[in-house]
């Protein structure tokens, strides 16, 4: 089962006027198969936080600590833009991130790229695809470390509504499926509220503001009443928060 | 274009499902409409025309060169043009079998190649050594200036310079090339360096990827182009400026063989040596180059399409 936990973490970049907060004394607990959207307007310290957490930037102040199941695992992370290598195929880029290069990770590959149905296209590169299907590649190269953790920064965010919304039932089907513990960036609270356990509200200036158990059952239809009650509290709470940051 | 073409269309036949359908594939069970027809005739007529008139072009400067000169000396001053002066393409041309029969061709090139290799390989080696360094600061400033007047200074600069310090030695020329090529080699390095993909490079960090595999599977290949690039213009200029040494201070070689036939008036074999030249940097420059970054690059021309 795997564990985060995050003390007194604060980031700060540049001097004098360019100075900028970005996260301020932020301290977090997660654990388990747990799916924990992150909310908040931009420029809240999202992505900083995500970026922290999977050691792409490091803290000013503070500490982070994440416990995996496997001791060498790495977390794997999905970015709002698919960052995938264009002069290798799809195929090539799910390997790209594996540890052992083999045959078993190669059928794992596949695997993954099958539950995103994109199976018959890893001898494409990433350019032949569209945006949705190349977000999907960034979903099954998360997918297929077979990580304890999963970091997703804004995944659909670039994405057409409609693609968005059945790339977003695919995802809950496999975190379903795979038990894994993900934080979820995503300023679109209606998202956060059908996908996730628990949703952390961060204001401007990188606080922590809120942090909101969901307890109702999946799958969560957006037209349902309960889930809409859900999202329109999330939402005014949202408001009264950004209210006060200004 | 036709290969890149006939890839394409390899591609389609492979993917059938995919509802690309180029231009020049007719799938089962379907006829060409009549203007996709006349499009395609109109394209082929094209590139007929095309390489009709740039034949034309080639015929009209020989002509003209081969009789045209002629007929205007005879005008002008009332005598012909002494043959030797000003040979035709056609005794220039005679005048080929001679020079390969001797073997004279081949290890004239064959020394003027070696050299350019020499040469350029050990300005290329230094230039994307000097363009990664200058991602430091430091550095940078260290080599700016240098890098400029290396840029910007003629080579016929550095060939007299090679000349006077070195003679006939080796360095001579190896210093020449070096002083021409390395600027623009380590200029082009370390503009792809500017500009690697730090988001790329962020992904495979979050990913643990290790730091030999994001050099060869990110790194390098963001670079490619740019290495290109300092390879052609900095092979177009190690010849020239090789050629160029040669004149000075060589017994052998291309440049060597032009400073011998013009010095005895032999113009024919002196346009010989010219045109050799001439037809082995398009070689190396449409052919071999080309193919490899048609090679390289072949993920561009899927994308492409
Ligand atoms: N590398 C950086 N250098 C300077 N400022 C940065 C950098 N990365 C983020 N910031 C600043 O930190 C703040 C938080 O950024 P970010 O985490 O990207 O916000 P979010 O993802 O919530 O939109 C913003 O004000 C942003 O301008
Ligand atoms: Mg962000």
């Amino acid at each position: 089962m795997a564990e985060i936990k995050v003390k007194n973490l604060h980031k700060e970049f540049g001097v004098g006027d360019d100075r900028v907060v970005a996260l301020e004394n932020v301290n977090l607990d997660i654990e388990g198969h747990v799916f924990v959207s992150i909310v908040g307007p931009s420029g809240c310290g999202k992505s900083t936080l995500l970026n922290i957490l999977s050691g792409i930037e490091t803290a000013s102040s503070g500490t982070v600590d994440i416990t995996q199941d496997s001791h060498d695992a790495n977390p794997g992370y999905v970015f709002q833009a698919a960052r995938l290598l264009p002069w290798r195929s799809v195929m090539e880029n799910l390997m790209f991130v594996q540890k052992e290069r083999d045959d078993e990770a190669r059928a794992r590959c596949q695997r993954y790229l099958d539950m995103v149905q994109l199976g018959d296209k890893g001898d494409k590169f990433p350019g032949e695809l569209s945006g949705g299907m190349q977000q999907r590649v960034g979903i099954a190269r998360a997918f297929s470390i077979e990580p304890d953790v999963l970091f997703m920064d804004e995944p659909f965010s670039h994405l057409d509504a409609i693609t968005a919304r059945s790339l977003r039932r695919e995802l809950h089907e496999m975190w379903k499926q795979t038990k894994k513990t993900v934080l979820f960036v995503t300023h679109d609270v209606g998202e956060a509220v059908e996908l996730s356990n628990r949703i952390l509200v961060f204001a401007k200036g990188g606080k922590l503001e809120d942090d909101i158990t969901v307890d109702l059952p999946f799958p969560r239809d957006p037209s349902d009443d309960a889930v809409a009650v859900a999202k329109a509290q999330v939402l005014r709470k949202f408001e009264e928060l950004d209210l006060l940051a200004t | 274009m036709r290969r890149a073409h006939a890839r394409r269309t390899a591609t389609t036949i492979r993917e059938v499902s995919d509802i690309v359908v180029t231009t020049d594939e007719r799938p089962e069970g379907r006829q060409r409409s009549a203007e996709e027809e006349r499009l395609l005739a109109q394209r082929r007529r094209d590139t007929r025309n095309k390489w009709l008139w740039r034949i034309a072009g080639y015929v009209v400067v020989l002509l003209i060169w081969e009789y045209g000169f002629q007929a205007i000396m005879e005008l002008i001053a009332g005598r012909s043009l002494n043959d030797a002066l000003l040979p035709g393409p056609i005794r220039i041309l005679q005048t080929i079998p001679d020079i390969w029969e001797d073997g004279e061709m081949l290890s004239n090139f064959g020394a003027t190649l070696t050299r350019i290799g020499i040469g350029f390989g050990v300005s290329f080696i230094a230039g994307a050594l000097i363009g990664l360094f200058t991602q430091n600061k430091w550095l940078d400033s260290f080599f700016r200036d240098l890098v400029v007047v290396s840029l910007t200074s003629p080579g016929l600069v550095w060939a007299l310079t090679g000349l006077i310090i070195w003679g006939f030695k080796p360095l001579g020329w190896i210093f020449a090339i070096f002083m021409t090529t390395f600027a623009l080699v380590s200029v082009n390095i370390s503009e792809g360096v500017r500009a690697l993909p730090k988001d790329l490079l962020d992904m495979a960090k979050a990913f643990g990827v290790s730091s030999i595999d994001r050099q060869r599977h990110i790194v390098i290949p963001h670079l490619a182009p740019y290495i290109f690039t300092a390879v052609r213009f900095g092979f177009s200029i190690a010849w020239k400026v090789t050629v160029l040494t040669e004149v000075f201070s060589s017994n052998k070689g291309i440049g060597f063989q032009m400073r011998v036939t013009s010095q005895v008036f032999q113009l024919d074999e002196f346009f010989t040596w010219v045109l050799s030249f001439f037809v082995f940097a398009l070689f190396l420059e449409k052919v071999v180059l080309q193919r490899a970054e048609d090679r390289y690059f072949r993920w561009r021309q899927e994308v492409a399409t």
